[in-house]
């Protein structure tokens, strides 16, 4: 991130604006099966950097809410945890995609016509 | 690796209890990849695992995150905790200070004691609205667990106009209501099994306050009755508030408990006597009332009986109430709107 010259008050609400699309990105991610560290790797190669420290608890939420499903896979070198989205996950990523973008137009042309 | 064990050992110990060794597995794995990484050349050096481990974050921090925000009293039920809190304490408070005025205007504290009686009452009321204050929290955390859920549920469910005729209001729940009698019958029971030798004559003696029971030993074999039809009352309103209003099973099990409690009643009228002042009390009290302590305890067990039977009225009052409103009325002049 190169929020290096940003204000501590504007942190702040960048943060609470990536709080809310975190889950969104995350989601979009899990099509295929991942587990914590390859998932945050694939989201800072993309520029969505998440701490581990909020990712790992994360996935277990949105595994409670019944929109992943989760393994322990030992066949890899160490085992590790894999996540994948449920057909619940599926249905509410697509719900949310289409919310997004609405969100995403309106906002856009609220910011172009101040 | 002993660095990652002691790690890893702080953050289990303060994580929530359910999936804890599940959560650990997780994170070691995650904490001996980024090692893995950052050394290419096999063993990983202490440096490199120190500056992984500062970079997943403290301990206390990492557990905080798997924290579910649980609450003893929740925000849906934290308005009515507070009005309840208050009428008790208020009731609690106006006891204690009736008590004392009662002494005062009694002639049993001389002004000598008057400071002595003030500031034990001061105490007494402390540890009373202390009492009154655990015990209506504890009422509103069984709430919570019983019944959270399901007032979270109605907050958040879909609802549109032609909902609103399904309960009338006078069938629904008044949660506050609930609230102070499944408080009451607790403090009741605690009264009952607890400190029943409390319920007596107060006097100053030589040495302090004495109190002298007022209920003989008869009375004992009541108590677990008592006890156990007060615990059904508290059941059934735990039920109530779940339901959020009377249906057909609520308005039987009433009457039973109903019925139960007069049949109580009935027995302890019919049996011995439970009142006995004793004497010694009596004369210490030493008021201007021309009553030997034996004339006193057989008007006051004819008053207990006539008090004992008005309840029984009461409950069966009551009773005809819930069955009629239960069963036969069936008009819906009166709704309720959910969304209040």
């Amino acid at each position: 991130m190169t929020d290096i010259t940003l204000s501590d008050q504007t942190q702040n609400l960048v943060q609470e604006l990536r709080r809310g699309v975190i889950i969104l990105a995350v989601l979009s991610q899990l099509h295929e099966e991942q587990y914590g560290y390859s998932l945050m790797k694939r989201l800072e190669e993309q520029g969505m950097q998440i701490d581990q420290g909020t990712l790992y608890p994360l996935l277990r939420r949105l595994e409670d809410q019944n929109l992943l499903q989760s393994d322990w896979r030992v066949d890899t070198s160490r085992p590790r945890r894999y996540y994948v989205l449920s057909e619940v996950g599926k249905k509410v990523l697509t719900e949310m995609t289409t919310e997004w973008s609405r969100i995403k137009n309106t906002v856009d042309n609220l910011l172009i016509n101040p | 690796m002993e660095l990652l064990n002691a790690y890893l050992e702080e953050i289990r110990h303060r994580l929530p209890l359910k999936n804890r060794a599940d959560i650990i597995e997780e994170i070691r794995s995650a904490l001996m990849d980024m090692i893995e990484e950052r050394s290419p050349g096999g063993d990983p050096d202490d440096a490199t695992v120190k500056a992984v481990l500062m970079e997943y974050g403290a301990p206390r921090e990492v557990a905080r995150q798997y924290a579910s925000h649980q609450s003893l009293i929740g925000p849906q039920i934290f308005p009515v905790y507070l009005q309840v809190l208050k009428i008790v304490l208020i009731v609690v408070a106006a006891l204690n200070i009736v008590g004392l005025i009662v002494s005062i205007v009694n002639g049993s504290i001389g002004d000598n004691d008057l400071f002595i009686a003030t500031f034990e009452t001061v105490g007494g009321l402390f540890s009373s609205l202390f009492t009154a204050f655990a015990i209506v929290t504890l009422s509103f955390t069984l709430i919570e667990r019983f019944a959270a859920e399901e007032l979270q549920a109605e907050m958040d469910e879909d609802w549109s106009p032609e909902d609103l005729t399904i309960v009338e209001i006078r069938k629904r729940v008044k949660i506050s209501e609930v609230a102070v009698e499944i408080t009451f019958g607790i403090i009741f029971i605690l009264l009952i099994n607890l400190y029943l030798d409390r319920i007596g004559i107060y006097y100053l003696g030589d040495a302090g306050w004495v109190s002298a029971p007022i209920l003989n030993d008869n009375v004992l074999r009541y108590i677990p009755w008592i006890t156990g039809a007060t615990m059904l009352d508290i059941a059934l309103n735990l039920y109530l508030i779940r339901k959020e209003f009377w249906d057909a099973s609520a308005t039987i099990v009433k009457v039973i408990i109903n019925v139960l409690k007069i049949a109580l009643l009935a027995v302890i009228i019919a049996g011995p006597a439970i009142i006995a002042v004793s004497p010694s009390a009596w004369q210490a009290l030493n008021l201007e009332v021309n009553l030997t302590a034996q004339q006193l305890t057989r008007q006051m067990n004819t008053v207990l009986d006539g008090l004992l039977g008005l309840a029984i009225f009461g409950l069966v009052v009551d009773s005809i109430k819930i069955i009629v409103n239960g069963f036969f009325r069936n008009d819906h002049t009166r709704l309720h709107i959910k969304t209040e």
